[in-house]
């Protein structure tokens, strides 16, 4: 997982470089580099010589830090990537761009080359001389093997000789074009006026354009600052220019302190967003355009992270709402199992759409048969190419490495699908119009969990002290629990395990003292009964328990310590309010001590490898 | 000289006698016809060639920051700088004094400026005051003048010594940050400078502007911006649905057969509206609102995400979003006395209705009555008196 971007035109490329780089630090911020055909301005106010030489500079650290201790380049032409690693350590010498033996051809990557070690080996023998650990570096070494003048040439037989996936960008001496490529790895182009860009993702490039080429598998790119060409297979196709509906505005921070925080207060449009056109009221009625799916008879859902919770979600109540079997798995691990599946929907879930342990299990749904489905947030992302039916969620681009707005929007896609798919025949009427009504004030009851932020934030900053939580819940309530949890170890580092409340007795129980404070979500559903008697069990054992419960409970306040009230819903929809207090308590407990929020260690907005 | 190019807005108020709308946004933020006060503010200073803005931002100033960000997209360069605590109008301008050029002009974010009103103010070669004839002063500050100059500036008014207010507008050289010091009040800086032998010139306009101060004053502002839209039809319009007149409707909407709707009238975004409902001039409607089938809306504003049941009446009334209204509710009109924040006012109106307030089926809401925010009403009841904040009548 890396980002990469190019630049070619008739501005100076460092900056434009860098600024794009900043955008795309949430795919990897342990190292940086560019490389920008061109000479380094000399400091002492003279004409420098001008020069079309490679300038490379590269260092481990964030973007904002790195371009404090470069030299200024001149140059129109450039690469650049931001890194995160997975072959070979954290060093200079693996940063990117990665260069030939000459310093003449200039390589950035994202992916894997898996066969990286064989042919490392065999150019070592042939006399290249390596000097990084990476994948990576074989790349530019081919290019130069197979270079004879034509650059774009050497490139395809180069990738002719890698397994693997990969998005790269190639620079080289003596060339007024950059050469890209694609496979299994996202990578789009800019059009711009006299000059174009390139990037792993659209945010890199909205600053300068909102015209974009979704680059597919194979394709082999030549980019100057007038002409795009694409081939695959040899063969010159045409890729059509799209115009990207996401601003550069939404990609700011616009006065919030972190993204997240930010995103968290999107979510009412987020979630608006994306109902908006499948729902009406006044006569009932959910809709989601199914395409060529088939005959229902049940869903497996596969997805990671923050959209297997979302899937939990989904389990319940696509099971409530539609009487057909639904199963969920974490995409890594079907990967891994013999599954029964007959004409089974498959319905894949990811934000980026460029997650590769879901991008493989729908593969491997479409190799069995299977029709498929995928709920993600980036249009043209890998994942629109692969599924049946593809589901938008409306969420705008989200930058902060913890998934918020895009949690809700997925559940709201999730809630739509229920409510599409059921079968209103057998279900009462008068209930299916009272859940869409509730789902139309889905936005404005968010707000209202939004408009108790100071109170959440004061239970957050108590959350900071602590080494460890369990976070609790039943029913539909277990999988917020497990995404209330998630949060918090992923942005404040405080330990968090989520139980379902009646298991907690079976063993982890053992870890209950007064510094292990439990976060109990207490829905107003048939469970409500079995969560009180979970929190009496609980609370004789010593630890602090905080409530999310709905406003006018009068009754969970005697038996617990802090209660976050959370206005009146059907508990059918609990999940999207209980889900945001939750995000705000974990965001103020990283706050209060003092975390990355944004950039949590160790990891990145969307794992693109296996 | 030069013409002005930068203007630097006060946009940091809460807005107490505004509530309950001005409890979750700030003032500036309070929505007229589909766009906040704040952007005909600043589309007003564009149209006048003004394109340079500082912002000085404080009550919730995220929302501000996130509607406008740069500027770009409203043809304007936007700078932000905090007053951390909204202690005045003054106070509020030293914020902006790192950036601000040599003359500017100093706008309240909260009022509306028609682009007239300030042509003349971005030729002015030196501090000026833009003034107008009111006949009701008495929620202004009234100045008095000689030989065109302001000789004083009078704070609430005991008796009605002049009719000339001010807008709360000016051009201002940098000098004034001079005499800022601790006060916080812009007026009592004016007048330190007009002591010190400053000539604060008048300009008076008759074009229009119009203060938000109290919650009625809603109405009175979509009025002024109703008449000026322009007729654009979006969404999707059943048959049998008869339209008149200057109407908007946002993409998204859905608009039922035997709907009956005269313009001046703004429909926003995804809106579900009808069968058989009608509605009348000076009525905006916010994104994704419901109104039920057989209901009446005339002279009002609706925010976002109002549900309003069937067979409903509404007129003259503010309805903030996130309402949930059942069927049957109709808010009475009439001349009224009201209480805000310990004053009374007579104004003639109807009801008020702050955010996810919900109200039960057959509600009836007496001329004037103001329902806070998050109240909660059973069906079947009349309400004559204000509800808190939070309030449950049962």
């Amino acid at each position: 997982m890396c980002g990469i971007v190019g630049y070619i035109g008739y501005r100076e490329a460092q900056p434009i470089l860098l600024e794009s780089l900043k955008k795309l630090e949430y795919r990897g911020y342990d190292s940086c580099g560019i490389a920008i055909l061109g000479s380094v301005a000399r400091n002492d106010g003279l004409e420098g010589v001008p020069a079309n030489r490679i300038q490379l500079c590269k260092d481990v650290g964030r973007v904002v830090d790195f371009e404090k201790t470069i030299p200024k380049i001149q140059g129109g032409t450039g690469i650049g990537h931001t890194r995160w690693a997975t072959h070979g350590k954290v060093s200079a010498a693996n940063a990117h761009p990665h260069t030939d033996c000459g310093c003449k051809i200039a390589v950035v990557h994202n992916g894997i080359i898996e066969n990286f070690q064989k042919l490392r080996e065999a150019l070592i023998k042939e006399g290249h001389l390596f000097t990084s650990e990476t994948d990576t570096e074989v790349i530019a070494h081919l290019v130069e093997k197979y270079y004879r003048g034509n650059l774009v040439e050497a490139v395809s037989r180069a990738l002719a000789d890698v397994t693997g996936t990969y998005a790269i960008v190639v620079l080289a001496e003596g060339h007024k074009e950059i050469v890209v490529a694609k496979q299994e790895s996202p990578l789009i182009i800019g059009i711009g006026d006299k000059e174009n860009f390139v990037a792993s993702d659209v945010s890199a490039v909205l600053d300068y354009t909102d015209r974009v080429i979704y680059l597919e598998d194979g394709d082999i790119g030549v980019v100057s600052d007038r002409d795009i060409t694409i081939t695959n297979n040899g063969q010159k196709v045409n890729r059509d220019a799209q115009i990207v509906l996401w601003s550069a505005q939404e990609a700011q921070k616009a006065g919030y302190e972190h993204f997240m925080l930010k995103e968290i207060h999107e979510q009412p449009k987020a979630v608006e967003n994306t109902l908006r056109g499948h729902i009406s009221f006044i006569d009932p009625m959910a809709r989601l355009d199914m395409g060529k799916m088939g005959v229902l008879k049940d869903i497996l859902m596969v997805a990671c992270g923050t959209s297997y919770h979302a899937a939990l979600i989904g389990e319940y109540i696509l099971g409530k709402l539609c009487h057909v079997p639904i199963r969920v798995k974490t995409a890594s691990e079907f990967n891994h199992y013999e599954m029964a599946l007959d004409k089974t929907w498959v319905l894949g879930i990811t934000q980026s759409g460029e997650t590769n342990d879901t991008l493989r299990a729908l593969k491997k749904a479409k190799l069995l048969g299977c029709p498929t489905m995928a709920i993600t947030n980036v249009q043209g992302s890998s994942i629109t190419r692969i599924a049946d039916q593809v589901f938008y969620t409306q969420s705008g681009p989200e930058i902060g490495v913890a998934a918020t707005k895009t949690f809700t929007a997925q559940l709201a896609t999730l809630y739509l699908l229920a409510l599409s798919l059921a079968p209103i025949d057998i279900l009462d009427i008068r209930e299916y119009k009272k859940l869409i009504g509730e789902m139309k004030s889905l936005p404005s009851k968010i707000h209202q969990v939004l408009d108790g932020e100071e109170r959440i934030a004061k239970h957050g900053r108590g959350l900071a002290k602590f080494d460890n939580a369990f976070f609790i819940g039943r029913g539909v309530s277990y999988p917020v629990a497990m995404e209330g949890a998630l949060k918090l170890k992923e942005i404040s580092y405080i330990h968090a395990e989520a139980y379902p409340a009646g298991e907690l007795k079976h063993g982890p129980f053992a870890l209950l003292r007064s510094n292990t404070p439990v976060v109990a979500i207490a829905a107003r559903d048939d469970t409500y009964e079995a969560m009180i008697t979970s929190i009496k069990e609980i609370k004789a054992r010593g630890p602090q328990v905080i409530a999310i419960a709905e406003e006018g409970d009068e009754d969970i306040g005697q038996f617990v310590d802090v209660v976050i009230p959370i206005p009146r819903i059907d508990p059918l929809l609990s999940p999207f309010l209980n889900s945001v207090a939750l995000q705000l308590l974990a965001y103020y407990a990283a706050k209060e001590r003092g975390c990355p929020i944004d950039l949590p260690a160790n990891l990145a907005k969307s794992v693109t490898v296996p | 000289m030069e013409r002005i190019t930068q203007a630097i807005i006060l946009a940091a108020g809460e807005g107490q006698r505004l509530k309950p709308f001005t409890k979750l946004i700030p003032k500036v933020m309070l929505p007229i016809a589909g766009k906040p006060i704040l952007q005909y503010v600043v589309e007003t200073l564009a149209k006048n060639g003004v394109r340079r803005i500082v912002m000085v931002v404080g009550y919730r100033k995220e929302q501000v920051q996130d509607y406008f960000g740069s500027g770009k997209n409203f043809g304007v360069e936007i700078d932000y700088v905090v007053q951390p605590q909204q202690l005045g109008t003054a106070h509020a301008l030293k914020q902006a004094k790192r950036l601000a050029d040599d003359r500017f002009l100093v706008v309240s974010g909260d009022n509306i400026l028609e682009p007239g009103t300030i042509a003349p103010l971005v030729t002015a070669t030196s501090n000026t005051m833009l003034v107008r004839k009111l006949e009701d002063v008495s929620r202004y500050g009234v100045v008095i003048l000689e030989n065109g100059l302001i000789k004083e500036v009078i704070e609430s008014p005991a008796k009605k010594t002049s009719n000339l207010v001010n807008t709360g507008t000016y051009v201002l050289t940098k000098d004034v940050f001079d005499f800022i010091g601790d006060e916080v009040r812009l007026t009592a800086v004016i007048q330190g400078m007009i002591t010190h032998g400053y000539d604060i010139f008048a300009q008076e306009t008759t074009e229009g502007w119009l203060d938000a101060a109290y919650p009625w004053d809603v109405l009175t502002l979509n009025e002024l911006i109703l008449n000026k839209i322009s007729s654009s039809i979006g969404g999707n319009i059943e048959e049998g649905v008869t339209v008149k007149g200057l109407v908007s409707i946002g993409d998204g909407t859905l608009i039922r057969s035997n709907c009956y709707i005269v313009g001046p009238v703004v429909i926003g975004e995804n809106c579900e509206i009808g069968p058989g409902v009608c509605i009348f001039p000076y009525t905006s409607i916010g994104r994704s609102v419901v109104i039920s089938p057989f209901s009446i809306v005339r002279n009002s504003t609706i925010g976002d995400n109002v549900n309003i049941g069937p067979g409903s009446s509404i007129q003259d009334s503010v309805i903030a979003p996130g309402a949930i209204i059942g069927s049957h509710f109709a808010t009475r009109s009439g001349e009224a006395t009201v209480l805000v924040e310990g004053e009374y006012h007579r104004v003639k109106m109807g009801a008020i209705i702050g955010n996810y307030s919900d109200l039960g089926d057959n509600v009836i809401i007496e001329p004037g009555v103001i329902i806070g925010n998050n109240c909660r009403i059973k069906a079947m009841k009349v309400i004559s008196e204000n509800i808190p904040d939070g309030g449950l009548v049962v």
